[in-house]
């Protein structure tokens, strides 16, 4: 009897010893690395957006989130010797609204009850050039330019590179002056340097469409034509390939204005303040003084305010002028000079945005026609990049298609929730356009994924969860969406910023 | 003698009790007795002791009076390597905990026929809790649910062949929770802690029919229990600024229905076979909603999308005088599509392997220990709806210990 007891106890406890040394090994897969390829420099190109802009600025802090830089970091964990990922930092507060002197960048300067106070707020410049280009002997690896449409990659007149927003900063290096200083010849250099890229991300047209759209369709008033666009786009990417063999080139689509709060944030906090028996009377593309064309915001394809009108949206109603002395203003201009242009049918004694006679200005609102305009220019632009670039063997990023999808669905990444939403949704900066950090790490991981399917690599992707978010308690009102006030003028700089030809 | 062993008897009911309500139990439970988890569960076909309560009511019909009482002590270990898209080989392991369902069980003949019995035990219950501000923080950090059920019960022999049973299920529940909220802010974001307390009711019912002597069929059925949580968010640290929902909360959780069917043999003199089959109606449990009674727009619906599953248990038990050797395997397949898979409850298919004694110690007692461990098969988790995709290794250890007296 004892003996069957000793005898399954023993066994008892050598079956428990043997069932707890009986764990799975940690999981096998895809070895993070470049698989049969390599890089040994990275290089991007693009417009502000690659620049890491954010809350209409540029600086150091924000800069050290820019979708380039964080692709760098990964391609270098994941074994690249790419050395220092060289971009032209300002010191915060970063680079200057030209009009004021003052740094441009938007913070949440305050708060009205639980509504964010957001805007410029003068803050004193620290540095006049970027703190490391006395040290940098070569052109920056960073070759975003703030501002630049496509036309800018190529162009050596000079008409892109004027002093604002710190383009000049970066096309600068002018040791062979034969090389010109276009955002081409700066690739050129590095190569003659022997920092021969052989990656390369290439992401401009952006600028071709959005000028057009934040000015309500006035700065230019139209789009790049589609046939400019495609031959610039082939020219640039024949010098590319020409110049760069070897190189995996990713270059990106364009994401639809639609897509971006700066166009979708006012509509649902305006259109409660049109009282039912009114309508918001507004100026279609072009129309000067007395405009007829009304909208409730609500009814299907509704005109878009742009995020600029939410500083004028207190308004509607009153017997104001505010928006023509502030565009006076910004231009420089006297107040009859701008009243002038919209003749005699104009009286801003009438109520703001309700009457005929002094109607929501053009500027401030997308029209049908003008939403059309932009989403065929989107259209055909991007139909043009995915064509040349499979035409010069470059991979292709659908950031249209993806912004679209976050626009619609939404993203989670980690169980984090991102959309599309101004500020709250965590993807866009203060400014409505440029992504926050996080957006930047979304944009970083959509153009690893492409680069991992397109060359065979296995690049880690970003960690977005812990990239710091927006640096500001927020509100997040009944709706999900944020009211923001936003003070008068505060988009000057961005004007500046999506208005090619300004010098 | 009597007096003492009443007294004693007491004391370990009241102290079981404390232990246990201050600590609670891993989400689906079937340990409870462990003469029955000695043999994997497979227990509905003859369902022999005072657990009859909770695997098969009808079991009571062919027993005398007693108490039989215990607990289980779970010791999970869960690793998640990940998330897989920015490093397959980052390890996080839970941290270390035991959960401890226990068993009560008290059954009286009222005559030959008629038996009635009282159980308290924990059939669900979970708990994960991984490192603070680790990769998932906003995914969960800690969870934490038990349930308590209240079960009586009355079996009615109709003849030595059959018997049938029923019980009223009384649940209570409660449900800690500890998550990341996602909300735009540098520096600590605020942790929502939930506390959520419930009740509800639901019944089971079972049948024993004995072809021959040594051979038995059971069937039981437990019906399904929806509770309705509701209790306080807090918000840590709570900045006035973001409005958060402090206050009032609800979540509904529906405790699944399950069904057993089994056959049991006695294949030799001294040793009797089992196999049984177990359905689990886990599509009720689609989503875990929290609601907040201070700001809707805020409520969080985390998809589940559990899937109706099964296991299948196979137990053994030789009798030997006064010890009976026992043992057992279980295959459970999981309820969780691989899109579904989170840390909060990282499953997969188990196979299970128990052995257990039990030995009389004199006429009236009995003591019962049992082991069970559970391998899970690797999970991996690809194309999450979360987002948060990796690998979990996964094991348990189950001990149990229990006591009987026979009157």
């Amino acid at each position: 009897m004892k003996q069957y007891i000793v005898l399954f106890i023993t066994l008892a406890a050598l079956i428990a010893a043997l069932l707890i040394g009986c764990t799975d090994s940690a999981p096998t897969g895809p070895v993070i690395g470049f698989g049969n390829s390599t890089v040994t420099k990275y290089v991007s190109i693009g417009n502000s957006l690659t620049a890491g802009y954010q809350s209409a600025g540029l600086y150091k802090s924000a800069q050290l989130y820019s979708y380039p830089n964080l692709i760098a970091q990964q391609l270098t964990k994941a074994g690249a010797n790419i050395g220092t990922f060289e971009q032209p930092y300002w010191p915060d507060p970063g680079i200057p609204d030209p009009l004021t002197g003052k740094a441009s960048r938007y913070v949440i300067y305050g708060w009205s009850g639980t509504t964010p106070l957001i805007g410029p707020i003068g803050e004193a410049l620290t540095a006049a050039a970027p703190e490391n280009a006395g040290t940098v002997l070569r052109p920056y690896d960073n070759l975003g330019i703030p501002g630049i449409p496509l036309a800018g990659f190529m162009d050596t007149t000079g008409t892109y590179q004027s002093p604002p927003l710190g383009r000049d900063a970066i096309l600068r290096w002018t040791s062979n002056a034969a090389l010109g200083k276009s955002v081409f010849k700066q690739v050129a250099t590095l190569k003659a340097m022997g920092h021969t890229p052989d990656l390369v991300t290439f992401w401009l047209g952006a600028n071709d469409v959005l000028g057009f759209a934040i000015s309500g369709g006035t700065s230019p008033n139209a789009p790049t034509s589609p046939g400019i666009f495609s031959a610039l786009y082939t020219q640039a990417l024949d010098a590319l390939r020409n110049t760069l063999p070897n190189a995996k080139i990713v270059v990106g689509t364009i994401p639809n204005v639609t897509s971006v709060p700066f166009f979708t944030t006012v509509n649902p906090l305006l259109a409660p303040n049109i009282p039912s028996a009114y309508y918001l009377r507004y100026q279609k593309h072009g129309v000067t003084g007395m405009s007829l064309d009304s909208t409730k915001l609500t009814e299907a394809n509704a005109p878009l305010i742009t995020l600029k009108g939410q500083a004028y949206a207190a308004l509607l109603g009153q017997a104001t002028g505010k928006f023509w002395r502030d565009a006076a203003a910004s231009l420089g201009y006297p107040i009859a000079a701008v009243l002038a242009t919209q003749g005699a049918t104009l009286d801003t004694t009438k109520p703001f945005g309700f009457h005929p006679q002094n109607p929501w200005p053009d500027a401030l609102i997308l029209d049908v026609d003008e939403i059309a305009s932009a989403t065929n220019a989107v259209n055909n632009f991007n139909s043009t990049i995915a064509t040349v670039a499979a035409a010069h063997s470059a991979a292709l990023v659908d950031f249209n298609g993806f912004f679209n999808n976050v626009k619609a669905n939404g993203l989670v990444i980690a169980g984090e929730k991102y959309t599309a939403d101004y500020i709250a949704g965590d993807i866009f900066s203060l400014d409505g356009i440029h992504p926050s950090n996080r957006g930047y790490g979304i944009v970083a991981n959509e153009y690893i994924k492409v680069i991992n399917a397109s060359f065979g690599m296995n690049v880690p992707l970003v960690d977005v969860s812990s990239l710091p978010k927006l640096s500001a308690p927020l509100y997040k009102g009944g709706n999900g969406k944020i009211d923001p006030v936003l003070p008068f003028g505060a988009f000057n700089s961005l004007d500046l910023l999506f208005r090619p030809s300004i010098q | 003698m009597r007096l003492y062993s009443q007294y004693l008897l007491g004391t370990i009911v009241l102290s079981v009790l404390v232990v246990c309500i201050a600590l609670s139990g891993g989400f689906q439970l079937n340990e409870h007795g462990a003469r029955a988890t000695a043999q994997a569960g497979a227990f509905a076909a003859r369902a022999s002791d005072p657990s009859a309560i909770y695997f098969n009511p009808a079991g009571l019909g062919f027993q005398g009076s007693s108490i039989y009482l215990g607990a289980t002590f779970i010791m999970p270990k869960i690793t998640f390597y990940g998330p897989s898209n920015l490093s397959l080989n980052d390890e996080t392991k839970i941290v270390d905990q035991t959960f401890t369902p226990i068993n009560i069980y008290g059954t009286y003949e009222l005559n030959d026929n008629l038996h009635i019995g009282l159980g308290v035990n924990n059939p669900y219950g979970l708990g994960t809790e991984w490192p603070a501000n680790w990769a998932g923080q906003y995914i969960t950090q800690k969870i934490d649910l038990t349930t308590f059920f209240i079960t009586p019960t009355v079996a009615y022999k109709v003849n030595e062949q059959l018997s049938v049973g029923a019980g009223l299920n009384y649940v209570t529940g409660k449900v800690t929770m500890k998550i990341g909220t996602s909300i735009p802010f540098s520096g600590n974001p605020p942790i929502v802690n939930l506390d959520l307390n419930a009740t509800g009711v639901g019944f089971n019912a079972g049948i024993i029919y004995k072809f021959i002597p040594d051979l038995s069929l059971g069937i039981s059925y437990r019906s399904s229990v929806k509770l309705d949580a509701s209790g306080t968010a807090k918000f840590d640290p709570n900045y006035t600024l973001l409005s958060l929902p402090n206050g009032g909360a609800t979540a509904t959780i529906t405790l699944p229905a399950t069904g057993f069917v089994g056959v049991a043999y006695k294949a030799m003199k001294n040793l009797e076979v089992e196999a049984d089959y177990q359905y689990i109606g886990w599509s009720s449990y689609n989503e875990l909603a929290i609601r907040f009674k201070a700001d809707p727009t805020k409520n969080e619906v985390m998809t589940k999308n559990y899937q109706d599953t099964y296991i299948l248990r196979f137990g053994a038990e030789y009798t030997m005088d006064d010890i009976q050797l026992r043992a057992g395997y279980i295959y459970d397949h999981s309820p969780v599509l691989t899109k579904y898979v989170d840390p909060m409850l990282p499953d997969a298919n188990r196979n299970g392997y128990s052995i257990g004694v039990g030995y009389k110690i004199c006429e009236q007692w009995r003591v019962d220990a049992s082991y069970f461990f559970l391998k899970f098969d690797q999970r991996k988790a690809e194309n999450t709806v979360i987002a948060f995709d990796g690998t979990y290794n996964m094991t348990a250890t189950l001990i149990g210990i229990d006591i009987g007296y026979t009157f």
